[in-house]
């Protein structure tokens, strides 16, 4: 399963961040990307010595700053049931992907008309023995 | 010994994983990616004290960013329920720097 599959699954659910600076953000996960950059609502971040805490409404995470995160412990049995309705889907379309290759098929056919037109010429060729 | 290179084999196992700044993380590494980001299920770390007895937190589910792990381990559950963690006595571990 790769991590940021089981972070998708995790949408709108609470997270805890704790960052490379020991800063530690609590909140609802909104969303997230490919380079883990993350969006979290309602959030608490505590400083690094666990002193100071502050509120905020939102916050965006660059992925690159993050150390770690800690996710409720049921995401990972939401991760299996995401997974297995998706390979159910897929196999009812049957390859709902192969649609558009009939598309690239015309374009190409056209073009072939105009330049055999221009070398209408080379039959002209002829044996002069 | 097989040829294979990464952390496939580790799969569905208990791990223990060394991260930067010098914690110890066991749990069952449940995926990965090719950066090294793991996912940890049920981890715990474990703390190893100069004075003082082990302490072991659970985790929970557990994602460790990539460029935050030193080093992925086996574990042998018969050597682990061997040792008495609790007499277990050492300096804590270094972290490796500041930039990472």
């Amino acid at each position: 399963m790769l991590p940021l599959s089981l972070l998708n699954t995790a949408k709108g659910h609470p997270v805890l961040v704790e960052l490379k600076t020991g800063v530690t953000y609590n909140g609802h996960l909104h969303s997230c990307d490919n380079f883990m950059n993350l969006n979290l609502h309602e959030v608490i971040c505590t400083a690094a010595d666990g002193e100071k805490f502050w509120r905020l409404p939102e916050v965006y995470i660059r992925g690159a700053t993050i150390k770690y995160l800690r996710l409720p412990d049921e995401i990972i049995d939401l991760v299996r049931e995401d997974r297995e309705y998706r390979e159910r889907r897929e196999a009812a379309s049957g390859n709902g992907r192969g649609g558009f290759r009939g598309g690239r098929g015309g374009g190409g056919g056209g073009q072939r008309g105009g330049r055999g037109g221009g070398r209408g010429g080379r039959g002209g060729f002829s044996k002069q023995q | 010994m097989s040829e294979a290179v990464g952390l496939q084999s580790y799969i569905n196992q208990q791990v223990f994983v060394v991260t930067y700044d010098g914690r110890t993380i066991m749990g069952e590494l449940k995926g990965f990616d090719q950066t090294c980001t793991l996912i940890l299920k049920k981890a715990v770390e474990r703390i190893i004290q100069k004075n003082d007895a082990t302490e072991e937190i659970p985790l929970g589910l557990y994602i460790v960013r990539g460029p935050d792990v030193a080093l992925v381990g086996e574990m042998d559950a018969e050597r682990e329920d061997a040792i008495d963690w609790e007499q277990v006595h050492a300096d804590a571990m270094r972290g490796m720097g500041e930039n990472h």
